[in-house]
């Protein structure tokens, strides 16, 4: 027996243990071998646009007689299909919608599989501000508002509102409820975040001299008094600055809704759209509490469906519009086939063009890029995840809305929260990740490049860090990335002159996107797509 | 000798803090906010490690013997900790005062055997030499056992068995003292023959660990259970002490077979009695037949269509001899139609017509059980009424969750029916509500059926009024975008379980 371990003995002993460690785990990792959780990559047709940029298409010959339109719609995504619903309404039923990819919707599309539908964009839209009268109308029509009781408040479809439990989040180790930063905070931290929400609630109600409310949906229904209007040239985390805001929890919060809404951060988006979001939703209802939302399995896709039911006939897909020429007394649209691999050419009086402006270059001969004013687009990351079992996390339940304070991600929406059934399944899950940490060319880049793989890796890493062990409950992953999500509400864009320029029409082409608007979303992109029928029909009137 | 003591300081700590990860790990994992859980966990850990090493400078002599003893007692709590935890889940009043008391006395151990080791290696080596190297392997033992942990116990191993696992290690390091120290020692045999006994002990559970943790749920029942079984949507446990059968869903209590009767008479004959018309019924949840047994005490009625979403549960109810006689063989009655479905689904999708719906959900405990309380499930049910057709709803007990059975009344009102709430004594229950809704105005029966145990005329009467105390405090609707049922739901009856 020694009678002492000498140095050299005991450190082999300890580089011993630590190496036996090491390879029980190098072969429990081996052993186990982790089946490539099997992952999908889906998405806008990125080639095929590429294409269309670098002018491939254009050589194609054209093999058909043309088609004969009153207007032609380039774009079947919100705006697309609600300048249809418009046309259509006022009794105006010539029209085709041309639409890129194989189905219509863009950013608001959605898929289904074996479990559930899901979105693949969009997914819900605040209950409708009493201004937001189209969206009032679309949603008496679908029967989404139910009717109005006595005291004349809209009384949604409950099948439609967000059930609840709407919303945690992952904070400090454990899940709280709500998403307003609650667990850990400092006295100084929730005076702060009341002190905001105090503002809120008085900039809500706020209007400017020429009595329009301050913040309005649409937004071009907001008050032009330079007293708010100025609020657009600071970013949002400058106003806060101004304001003495400093605690980190409310600045998180904020945060998060901006990329939530925007894909951008607080110091990129104007602190007008930054207030916008909270002070611009006033939309109530008789069966909910103020900022309820409606949704469905499949987000806005639901929307899409019902709106593409009543362009029904009118709509043709897989054809990416490659040229428009503009002639006397109308326009020359050429679109290709994607399916067949043909051109074909439409000759139509009109032309509502419903697709990003940055495309309009590429497309429209003689539209110069810098009559594009390109307003700047957010890159996202969309994931639908199918998942066994969701752990349960100490005893707040799973919400519809699950988010983590720490991620780089803004969390997972459960698509089937909405289900009516007591069976306890598999969820499907949409996980978000707007790369907002760098500026958008190079997370463009960076969405692009990275493999299906590496993003699976990341995701399965992200949602770990809120469900440990979840990693063997996950049955597949399907991605879309989107290069260019949603334009960004960046200082001094949505009250500037670039975006008052991007509304003028261009001989017969009238435009129409969300991006005209500055922030994208639902009741903008109706608005902006109502707003291009309503000029074209005026102009069917006077000619 | 000393190298082997060294090694024996390196396991103790191991052990140790294996002991205390497995504590804080099962205390997330039942009571979650894992946070709170690992800090009160080490902070009491740590704190009776203080208490053992206090302790220490009073044990004077036999400090060998001593330090086996220890050794041996934290193989054996140590070793069974996580069993016992998740054995005692669902025994104790206070888990927490369990789970602390576990975890001091293996700190206060713990805390004992440096303190002793160090004494027993006192004239082997000088003082510095002997800190130095007694915590060296100190600490290098839990850097170990935190690697350890996460990477290879839990995932391969489980909580349960890696703690039997490492009681055995405790024990072994108590054998291998034995056996260097034999010459110093009293009583070996007595020694080894109590180490052998832990050891055994342990193995077993080690074996064993996947019966224990189904032995634990059958503790949580008072007679023997007779069938056990896990469909997709619950867990199904039915017990049988002889005279009296019982049918448990995720652990609830649903009936009882001694006072069932009153539960469904009370269920189904004020209503069906008092109906004018009455040809088609619909039964919605109640898989068991026992309503639907009432039900066909009524020649009037032509066809039943009971809706239920499980169907094992339906067949076992059909076909099995025990459970069938119960239910009078009901489901195998051909009036009786049985459609496995999710009853909120059917019914949007529904076209046929009912007289009568009876409605007998589980109690809205969570959320997609909530569901089926709210004013749109309500609404969408009056669909598929006729004109003059009526509902009655189980809606909890409103005595235990006042606000609850309430809520359910002013829901099923929000949803344009007429209603008449009434209460029922129901031995193993409690107190327990009901309400009628109508499409049209209500008048009770004046007739019942033959052959009633509980129901007539005289009892309905009474069933219709609520003492003081059974009256509610708040008055709210049930929606899908507010389920205010299961937030009251689980303040009521949560507030009755911790008195309880
Ligand atoms: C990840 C993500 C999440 C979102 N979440 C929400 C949400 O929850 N709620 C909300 O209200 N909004 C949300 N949005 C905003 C969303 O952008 C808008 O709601 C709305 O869908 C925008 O519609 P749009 O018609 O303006 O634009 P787009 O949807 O971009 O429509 C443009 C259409 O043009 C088509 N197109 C393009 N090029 C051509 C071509 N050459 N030929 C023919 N067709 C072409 C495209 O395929 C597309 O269908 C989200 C956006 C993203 C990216």
């Amino acid at each position: 027996m020694p009678k002492r371990i000498d140095r050299s003995t005991f450190l082999k002993g300890a580089i011993g243990c630590a190496a036996a460690v090491v390879s029980a785990e190098i072969s429990y990792r081996w052993l186990r071998q982790p089946e490539p959780i099997p992952g999908q990559l889906r998405g806008p047709s990125v080639a095929l646009g590429h294409r269309l940029r670098d002018g491939e298409l254009a050589d194609i010959p054209v093999e058909s007689e043309p088609l004969r339109s009153t207007v032609v719609i380039v774009g079947g995504g919100i705006a697309g299909l609600s300048a249809a619903w418009w046309l259509d309404k006022q009794g105006c039923s010539d029209y085709v919608l041309l639409e890129l990819e194989d189905e219509v919707g863009g950013n608001s599309c959605s898929g289904a599989n074996s479990i559930s539908k899901y979105p693949w964009g969009a997914h819900y839209v605040p209950l409708a501000n009493s201004e937001s009268r189209y969206v009032h109308m679309l949603f008496e029509e679908l029967r989404i508002i139910q009717g109005h009781n006595s005291s004349g408040l809209p009384v949604y479809n409950e099948l439609y509102l967000c059930h609840e439990p709407q919303e945690r989040l992952f904070k400090d180790g454990a899940f709280q409820e709500g998403m307003v930063p609650r667990r850990g905070l400092q006295g100084e931290d929730k005076k702060q975040i009341a002190r905001f929400f105090e503002i809120i609630k008085s900039f809500r109600q706020a209007t400017g001299a020429d009595g329009k409310p301050a913040f309005a949906i649409p937004l071009d229904l907001s008050s032009g008094d330079e007293q708010w209007i100025q609020l657009d040239n600071l970013s949002f985390s400058q106003w806060l600055q101004d304001n003495k805001f400093d605690a980190k929890p409310l600045f998180w919060y904020l945060n998060y809704c901006c990329r939530d809404d925007y894909g951008s951060t607080i110091e990129r988006v104007s602190a007008w759209a930054g207030l916008h979001y909270f002070a611009g939703r006033r939309g109530v209802a008789a069966n909910a509490e103020l900022n309820s939302v409606v949704t469905w399995p499949e987000g806005n896709g639901f929307l899409v469906e019902k709106l593409k039911e009543q362009a029904n006939g009118r709509v043709i897909a897989s054809a990416a519009v490659t040229k428009i020429e503009t002639v006397d007394g109308g326009a020359v649209i050429t679109y290709f086939d994607s399916k067949t691999n043909r051109q074909h050419v439409v000759n139509s009086k009109y032309v509502i063009f419903a697709t990003p402006r940055f495309l309009a270059p590429h497309i429209i001969a003689g539209y110069s890029a810098e009559a594009a004013h390109h307003p700047c687009y957010a890159p996202w990351m969309v994931a639908n995840i199918i998942i066994k079992h969701i752990p349960a996390s100490g005893t707040v339940s799973l919400c519809w809305d699950n988010v983590s304070y720490t991620s780089k991600s803004l969390g997972y929406v459960v698509a089937n929260h909405q289900d009516i059934t007591t069976r306890e399944g598999e969820k499907v899950v949409t996980y978000y990740y707007p790369l907002s940490d760098e500026d958008p060319v190079a997370a463009r880049r960076r969405l692009l490049s990275m493999s299906g793989h590496k993003w699976s890796e990341f995701i399965v890493e992200d949602l770990t860090s809120m469900h440990p062990g979840i990693d063997s409950e996950i049955l597949s992953i399907e991605f879309c990335p989107w290069g260019h999500g949603m334009v960004s509400p960046t200082v001094g864009f949505i009250w500037g002159q670039g975006r008052s320029s991007m509304k003028k029409n261009y001989g017969n082409i009238f435009f129409a996107n969300s991006d005209m608007s500055g922030m994208s979303n639902f009741e903008e992109a109706q608005y902006q797509g109502i707003t291009a029928a309503s000029n074209v029909l005026e102009q069917l009137t006077t000619t | 000798m000393t190298y082997a003591l060294l090694i024996t300081a390196f396991v103790i700590s191991t052990c140790g803090l294996v002991y205390e990860l497995i504590a804080g790990t099962v205390a997330s994992y039942l009571l979650g906010d894992s946070v709170t859980q690992f800090s009160t966990v080490i902070g009491v850990y740590l704190f009776s490690m203080g208490i053992g090493s206090f302790l220490s400078k009073y044990i004077k002599k036999n400090l060998v013997l001593t330090f086996i003893r220890v050794e041996l007692l934290v193989g054996a709590v140590g070793g069974s900790s996580a069993a016992l935890l998740f054995l005692l889940f669902n025994q104790v009043e206070s888990f927490r005062v369990l789970l602390y008391c576990i975890v001091a006395v293996i700190g206060i151990l713990i805390g004992l055997e440096i303190p002793l080791l160090m004494r027993i290696l006192k004239e082997r080596l000088d003082f510095t030499e002997l800190v130095s190297k007694v915590f060296t392997f100190d600490y290098v033992g839990a850097l170990i056992a935190s690697l350890l942990f996460p990477l290879v116990l839990v995932p391969h191993l489980g909580l349960v068995r890696s703690s039997f696992l490492f009681g055995l290690l405790n024990t072994m390091v108590a054998v291998w003292t034995i056996r260097l120290f034999k010459s110093e020692l009293p009583w070996l045999s007595l020694l080894y023959s109590f180490a052998i006994a832990v050891a055994g002990v342990l193995v077993c559970g080690f074996v064993f660990s996947e019966q224990l943790t189904s032995w634990a749920e059958s503790t949580a029942y008072p007679d023997p259970i007779i069938l056990s079984t896990s469909t997709p949507y619950q867990r199904i446990l039915i017990t049988n002490s002889g005279k009296d059968i019982r049918l448990f869903l995720n652990g609830n209590l649903q009936f009882s077979s001694r006072d069932e009767y009153r539960y469904h008479e009370a269920l189904v004959h004020p209503v069906t009695a008092a109906m004018h018309s009455l040809h088609n019924v619909l039964v919605l949840g109640g898989g068991d037949g026992m309503a639907v047994r009432e039900l066909l005490k009524y020649p009037s009625i032509k066809s039943i269509v009971l809706v239920d979403l499980d169907r094992k549960m339906t067949n076992m109810f059909k076909e099995q001899a025990l459970l069938s006689r119960l239910n009078n063989r009901s489901l195998s009655a051909s009036r009786v139609s049985i459609i496995t479905d999710d009853a909120f689904v059917w019914l949007r999708r529904c076209t046929q017509r009912f007289d009568l719906a009876i409605v007998d959900f589980p109690d809205p405990s969570n959320f997609s059980l909530g569901k089926l309380y709210s004013q749109t499930f309500y609404k969408t049910l009056k669909t598929v009424l006729n004109r003059d057709g009526a509902v009655v709803v189980q809606s909890t007990s409103p005595y235990y969750a006042k606000n609850s059975y309430w809520c359910v009344v002013d829901t099923l009102k929000s949803a344009g029916f007429q209603t008449l709430p009434y209460h029922a004594y129901v031995p193993s229950f409690g107190d327990w509500g009901y309400v009628i809704g109508t499409l049209s105005t209500f008048t009770p029966a004046s007739q019942y059926p033959p052959g009633l145990r509980y129901v007539n005329s005289a009892t309905f009467a009474q069933m219709l009024t609520f003492a003081p105390d059974m009256l509610p405090t708040t008055h709210v609707v049930n929606r899908l975008n507010n389920q205010a049922l299961v937030h009251l739901f689980e303040s009521e009856w949560g507030e009755y379980a911790e008195a309880h």
